[in-house]
């Protein structure tokens, strides 16, 4: 591996956005495959990155700067990356279900999700099954993220997903839920594809869904 | 004349200066960053009062000017009465210490299987009951079964706390359009909206959107709150890392500047409407995003939260019994005992969270009655003791002297009772005597006790025509819910 891309390994993991930025158009000047880079220098550091958070040893601010510079990098190669063909990002719709203003975990989730490479759509909050099912559609989305802090507004879950089994969607795209009152069983019980308890299971979990 | 008792223990962090510091930012924050309105009638109130009001945006900047004007208005002494009036609890700056529960748990742990399960309706009336015969504790807050419809599911909780308890009543609501149902209710109790201004029996904590944002829910609280006399406790709650910043004196300077800009919205609307300052500064895990509850970090700026509230004079409320525990066990009981004991030792008002885990998502009985037990703890350590010339008995030591004893002295025998604070839950014997009583641990004498008073302790009803004034209220309540 070349020293621009061991060092851009290094300089992602301390989230030094516009050395990333630089060292990706370097690298791309001297010729290395696009998806060399991608590969060996961006996906590779995230990879560190995530050990590293895993291990208790990074903090979440810390993994969020990472991905940030990660995504500079990113920037860079992605007009190259469409060219040669390269396949797409893939992508995630996530919000806060109805009635629901809790936001923090949604975001946290997005962000980390974000980090480990996929393509965020963020609806927000307060999102009902209707909006959930039109920007899946429109969105050709793979995966549906939902978040939901209080009891009230669990059911909102369950209507979203049987609204998109009514929208014939249900086949094409993967359905994760959280937040603190949201269980395994919950999930199970209104046929959702998964439940994680946190931000680092969400991306396992995400990422094993879209495999 | 001097007093014979000890000082009353104060825990102060924020020197003076720290203090200025944090007032002088929370202007800085208000006047030039300015907060964001989600009603229209709070920006209107705001305009009136002389705040810089985008309409279009939203956004209020506040200048100091009128902060100080507002917190002029607060009033500094008011009760948290009860239908009981033995019971009231009075606020006032650096006054006695009440205890009250945690705000709306929907989770609770089985007392016969320790599953942590949904709280059913038969569930919530044996909370009530166990938060009613608990003397430690002088204030219950609402609890919420999840058989209950969502939407009006407030409205239920308050017709049965009422019927569970003659002491004051702490609400949370879900909605904008079931709380004023809530507020007529307590007006029926009470015997109008005059009795109800004069003797609130029941109050509110309601919170905006850290940081800066007041939705609506918060905003209509605020205003509601002031026109029928209703103390609101505003509760901030920024999350250092997440929704705050990430140093402990950034996080306490912003929810400073965000219980100013509540008192600001609800004296433009009320002068006079009374507050008290909830500091609940929150903490993000920074390995898993969740937030932390029963942290020492969080309670320590708790504290300082108290000592800015005692800075403008208003009564203020702090979370006590606080964990992130998932289950009634060790943890629980030791976060429990250290936010408690802190709380105290602030000069609070009101020590919060008997009974909860995780933060207030769940509750447990057992807790509930350890908790009581602690807070027991915290008023005998609030309370301290007498330093005088018989207690201090030089003629008693001078009587039995060098070897001597003082098991059946005069002295003793006058001061045997009244020295001490005997707990009850506390195994205090011998290894025989505890094999002998079945090797219970502290939390099956806990869960004993909860039993013991759900199958003894008689809570003092409503009076039948009351009951059937408030039945009859909540079925067209409902009925102008489904509208
Ligand atoms: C902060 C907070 C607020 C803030 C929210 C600020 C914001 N911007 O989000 C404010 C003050 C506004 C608020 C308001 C209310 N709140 Co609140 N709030 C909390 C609190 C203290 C922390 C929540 C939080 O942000 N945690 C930190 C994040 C990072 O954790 P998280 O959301 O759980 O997310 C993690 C995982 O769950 C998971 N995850 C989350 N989402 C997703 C999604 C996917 C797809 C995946 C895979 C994973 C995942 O990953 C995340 C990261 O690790 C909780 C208490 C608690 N113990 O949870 C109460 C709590 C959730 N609130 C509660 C209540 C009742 C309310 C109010 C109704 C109170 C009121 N009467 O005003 C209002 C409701 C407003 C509304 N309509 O939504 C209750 C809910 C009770 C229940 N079981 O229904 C709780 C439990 C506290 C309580 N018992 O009183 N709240």
């Amino acid at each position: 591996m070349s020293n621009i891309l061991e060092k851009m390994q290094e300089d992602l993991y301390n989230g030094r956005a516009e050395e990333v930025e630089a060292a990706a158009q370097k690298a791309l000047d001297k010729g290395t495959p696009v998806q060399e880079i991608l590969n060996e220098g961006l996906i590779a550091g995230m990879d560190v990155v995530g050990r590293d958070f895993r291990a208790g040893d990074l903090f979440i601010p810390e993994v969020l700067i990472a991905a940030k510079a990660m995504h500079a990098g990113l920037e860079v190669l992605r007009p190259l990356l469409a060219e040669s063909g390269v396949p797409a990002q893939a992508k995630v719709v996530v919000g806060t279900v109805a009635g629901d203003l809790h936001d923090i975990g949604k975001n946290l989730v997005a962000m980390m999700l974000q980090g480990a490479g996929f393509e965020i759509v963020d609806l927000g909050t307060d999102v009902s099954p209707e909006k959930f099912v039109e920007t899946v559609r429109a969105e050709g989305a793979e995966l549906l993220g939902m978040s939901a802090l209080l009891t009230t507004t669990m059911p909102s879950m369950k209507s979203t997903v049987e609204a998109l089994t009514e929208a014939g969607l249900r086949d094409e795209v993967k359905v994760i839920i959280g937040g603190a009152p949201v269980t395994a069983s919950f999930a199970e019980q209104i046929g959702a594809d998964a439940y994680a308890a946190d931000a680092a299971a969400a991306v396992d979990t995400a990422r094993s869904l879209v495999a | 004349m001097a007093s014979n008792k000890t000082k009353r223990p104060m825990l102060k962090y924020l020197s003076d200066s720290h203090i200025e510091q944090i007032h002088e930012g929370s202007l800085d924050i208000l006047e030039n960053t300015g907060i964001k309105v989600e009603l229209e009638e709070g920006l209107e109130a705001l305009d009136k009062a002389g705040a810089k009001v985008d309409h279009q945006t939203g956004r209020a900047k506040i200048p100091s000017e009128l902060v100080a004007r507002s917190l002029e208005t607060l009033p500094r002494k008011f009760a948290y009465a009860a239908r009981n009036p033995q019971k009231d609890c009075l606020m006032e700056p650096g006054g006695q210490l009440y205890s009250r529960t945690a705000g709306s748990p929907d989770f609770i742990i089985d007392i016969d299987t320790d599953e942590w399960r949904a709280v059913t309706v038969a569930d919530v009336l044996e909370i009530y009951t166990v938060m009613d015969a608990c003397d430690g504790i002088s204030i219950l807050t609402a609890a919420f079964a999840q058989e209950w419809p969502k939407l009006g599911r407030d409205i239920l909780m308050l017709r049965e706390m009422f019927d569970h308890t003659d002491k004051h009543i702490h609400l949370r609501t879900d909605t904008v359009e079931t709380f004023p149902h809530m507020l007529e209710m307590a007006a029926i109790v009470a015997g109008g909206k005059e009795p109800l201004r004069e003797r609130p029996i029941v109050s509110l904590l309601e919170g905006h959107v850290s940081p800066l944002r007041y939705i609506d829910v918060m905003v209509n609280a605020l205003l509601l709150c002031g026109e029928y006399g209703i103390p609101l406790e505003v509760c901030c709650m920024p999350m250092a890392g997440s929704t705050g910043p990430v140093t402990m004196a950034g996080n306490l300077q912003l929810l400073n500047a965000e219980f100013l800009s509540g008192v600001v919205i609800s004296q433009s609307a009320h002068p006079g409407a009374p507050l008290v300052y909830a500091p609940r500064p929150m903490l993000m895990d920074l390995r898993t995003g969740f937030s932390l509850a029963g942290s020492i970090d969080g309670e320590m700026a708790a504290v300082a939260g108290v000592q800015m509230a005692h800075f403008y004079n208003v009564p203020v409320s702090v979370h006590g019994q606080w964990s992130d525990s998932v289950l009634d066990d060790g943890q629980s009981i030791l976060e429990h005992a250290y936010t408690a004991l802190m709380g105290a030792f602030s000069g609070a008002n009101i020590l919060v969270g008997a009974g909860s885990l995780q933060e207030t998502l769940s509750i447990s009985l057992a807790q509930l009655v350890m908790d009581d037990e602690i807070n027991k703890i915290c008023f005998r350590a609030l309370e301290g003791f007498a330093v005088d010339k018989e207690r201090l008995g030089v003629d008693a030591i001078a009587r039995v002297g060098p070897g001597g004893n003082f098991l059946a002295d005069p002295h003793t025998v006058q001061f045997v009772r009244g020295e001490r604070f005997t707990p009850e839950l506390f195994y205090r014997g011998s290894v025989e005597g505890w094999v002998e009583g079945g090797r219970k641990t502290f939390r099956e004498r806990a869960k004993d006790k909860a039993r013991t008073i759900l199958k003894e302790h008689k809570p003092n009803r409503l009076p039948e025509d009351i009951a059937k004034a408030l039945d009859e209220y909540v079925s067209y309540a409902f009925e102008s819910l489904e509208k």
